[in-house]
């Protein structure tokens, strides 16, 4: 009996050291990968960050608004954003290949999981950045052109330029990356729809006066407030 | 060779037939048959009594007009005297007529008017629109003289108008122009002008021609560049400039897009040349000074100030990116005034240009979009401006709109600080 537990808790040692002898050599790899990609990212990001300043990117996210956008979400400029999120993309990369290393069967499912999906997540933050830039472009476009047409509401028409283009960009986003495909689709046709039919209802009906009104003067008359005096010739 | 890649081969051969020529006036063209040719009339008869000796050649560019604009061209012919002895030249008077494109295009019309001159050697230019209904022979010799006679190289036009028309040339073009690049022209986007051959040659060499901000204004760029070349520019009085029919003008939108565009896109591409100009000269001018006319108008000074009002609170975060704090702040002072009081004073209207330029230049925004939101100030300006002279003479127009280019002068240092500050 004695015999037996004594030679239980041997093939435990051994089978623990064997094991450790095992998993150590592997958990060394791991960290050698983990450092090395971490070494290899931040060379990248500093080397993509130079490029982008030669392509004067800051500029030009500037020029389009998508930098007050990023100031206003506390976020550094888009250089450095971009570089920033190159580093975490590849060292995660590592990380995720150093861990495979350890051999774990569930693990590795996992991580192949996580591999398949970076592609589309890098896409879908893709689509929201120039979906944040096409909003801001358009919608600003939207609010010169009516305040100096001297339209009702500039901020109205701009506010619901800038918010159906982000919707749809935030709902292509999350059908990139597969998150409740169905879900997704069915709610931006039924949001939008619904503000559609929301819109001609009220213009239809709520407003109706106002639709024969604004109707008569562009295909009409055109009695528009030119009319109650005009603007001297800037030339 | 330039004249190679823009000018199509039958104008070639037509300009190689006519050979070496004096003077050259070029008439751009797009739908004009109902008026043009009493344009091409009055530029043959202006050859005749100017220019008799002179080996002269009249320039049609045409931007695919489908009136028949180009066959009025060719076919128009001077009425005989009953008497038979009308004024005649002593050389062929030559006609070229060519169709640049098939849509109209301010830059490029300018531009084969210059490579013809160039090709031509002609030693002075000059352009007109055929639009211009009251167009005499003396305009065109007023404006070919001091280019032929006195060697000149750029002569711009001055006109008897109303007090209310061209006000971005008196508010905006003008002041700001003169205090930055030192020379004073009153109509920096006319529709007529004179140039010598030289300035031509030197215009056509530069390569700006594909640049957007200057395909609607090519003349304010000719000019700022003459200015910034050392060519020696003069101004000319011609008559009187008919108001634009209603339809016909650029919108203000269009307007200050098309001119304040082409301004800043100069201010850029000059920019060693004025920022080392010290102090402004005075340009020369020939014939009489120019008048003002006062017909009553039908204007809603109400409806400018509103649109001003709603633009600069609308507009708020656009112009806080674009403005130094302190001129913001006075701007939005002014708009939370009554109409009867808010006044947008030249010194704050200096400021404010010199801010939209100095943003311009460092791109804080999208350049058009920057522009755009110049408009509701505008307004607020021309707002001031009628209200301060409704009861105006010309005199009093005139020695207000000397105040405001010495405030614009003035100013000059603060552009440049703003230029130079990183953006």
């Amino acid at each position: 009996m004695k015999e037996m537990i004594l030679q239980g808790l041997s093939q435990a040692y051994d089978n623990l050291v064997h094991m450790i002898a095992i998993f150590v050599p592997r958990f060394a790899v791991m960290l050698i990968i983990v450092v090395v990609g971490w070494i290899v990212a931040l060379a990248l990001r500093y080397t993509f960050r130079a490029i982008l300043h030669v392509t004067r990117l800051d500029r030009i996210s500037e020029e389009a608004g998508a930098s007050q956008v990023l100031r206003k979400a506390a976020l550094p400029p888009m250089s450095e954003l971009l570089s920033r999120a190159l580093f975490w993309v590849v060292w995660l990369g590592f990380m995720v290949l150093g861990v495979s290393m350890l051999g774990i069967p569930e693990l590795h499912e996992q991580i192949a999981r996580v591999f398949q999906l970076l592609p589309q997540i890098f896409i879908a933050i893709l689509i929201l950045f120039f979906g944040v830039l096409a909003s801001n472009f358009l919608s600003r476009a939207a609010l010169l052109a009516s305040v100096n047409a001297g339209h009702k509401s500039p901020r109205v028409w701009s506010g619901s330029i800038r918010f159906v283009i982000l919707i749809l960009a935030i709902s292509m986003a999350l059908e990139q990356i597969g998150l409740a495909n169905q879900t997704v689709t069915s709610a931006f046709s039924i949001v939008f729809g619904a503000a559609m039919l929301a819109l001609a209802l009220a213009f239809g009906l709520g407003g109706r006066h106002l639709a024969r009104h604004a109707l008569e003067q562009y295909f009409g008359s055109r009695k528009t407030e030119e009319d109650k005096g005009e603007e001297p010739s800037p030339l | 060779m330039v004249e190679e890649i823009l000018l199509a081969d039958d104008f070639v051969r037509q300009l190689i037939s006519v050979g070496e020529v004096d003077i050259l006036v070029g008439i751009p063209s797009f739908n004009n048959a109902a008026t043009i040719g009493q344009t091409v009339l009055a530029v043959e008869q202006s050859f005749q009594q100017g220019f008799a000796r002179e080996r002269v050649v009249l320039v049609n560019v045409d931007g695919g007009s489908g009136d028949g604009t180009r066959e009025v061209v060719m076919n128009t012919r001077a009425e005989k005297s009953s008497s038979g002895r009308g004024l005649t030249s002593l050389r062929t008077e030559q006609r070229v007529v060519t169709q640049y494109g098939n849509a109209p295009s301010a830059s490029l019309a300018m531009r084969t008017i210059l490579a013809a001159a160039d090709l031509l050697r002609a030693k002075a230019c000059a352009v007109i629109s055929p639009a211009t209904s009251n167009l005499t022979t003396a305009w065109i010799t007023n404006l070919l003289e001091p280019v032929y006679r006195d060697k000149f190289d750029y002569v711009a036009p001055l006109y008897n108008r109303h007090k209310y028309d061209g006000l971005l040339s008196r508010n905006l073009l003008y002041p700001m122009s003169r205090s930055v690049f030192g020379q004073g022209i009153r109509e920096l986007h006319p529709s007529e002008l004179g140039f010598s051959g030289r300035l031509a040659g030197h215009c056509l060499a530069q390569n700006v021609w594909n640049q957007e901000d200057i395909q609607d204004a090519p003349e304010i760029w000719m000019a700022l560049t003459a200015i910034s070349s050392d060519f020696k520019c003069c101004q000319a009085f011609l008559g009187t400039k008919e108001r634009a029919s209603a339809g016909t003008a650029p919108d203000i939108v269009t307007a200050v897009r098309q001119n304040v565009g082409s301004l800043f896109w100069c201010l850029d591409a000059e920019e060693d040349f004025w920022m080392q100009r010290a102090k402004p000269e005075a340009v020369p001018s020939f014939g009489s000074e120019s008048d003002l006319t006062s017909e009553p108008m039908n204007l809603n000074r109400q409806r400018i100030f509103e649109l001003f009002r709603s633009g600069v609170q609308d507009l708020a975060p656009i112009l806080q990116t674009i403005l130094a704090t302190e001129t913001m702040a006075e701007i939005q002072s002014v708009a939370g005034q009554s109409e009867e009081k808010g006044r947008l004073s030249g010194d704050l209207w200096a400021r404010t240009l010199f801010d939209f330029a100095a943003s311009h230049h460092h791109a804080v925004l999208n350049r058009d979009h920057l522009i755009q939101a110049l408009v509701p100030l505008y307004r607020g300006r021309i707002h001031s401006f009628l209200v301060e002279h409704q009861d105006s003479n010309a005199e009093q127009m005139e020695a207000d709109t000397e105040n405001l280019c010495v405030q614009f002068e003035k100013q000059k240092p603060y552009l440049v600080e703003r230029w130079q500050a990183k953006a």
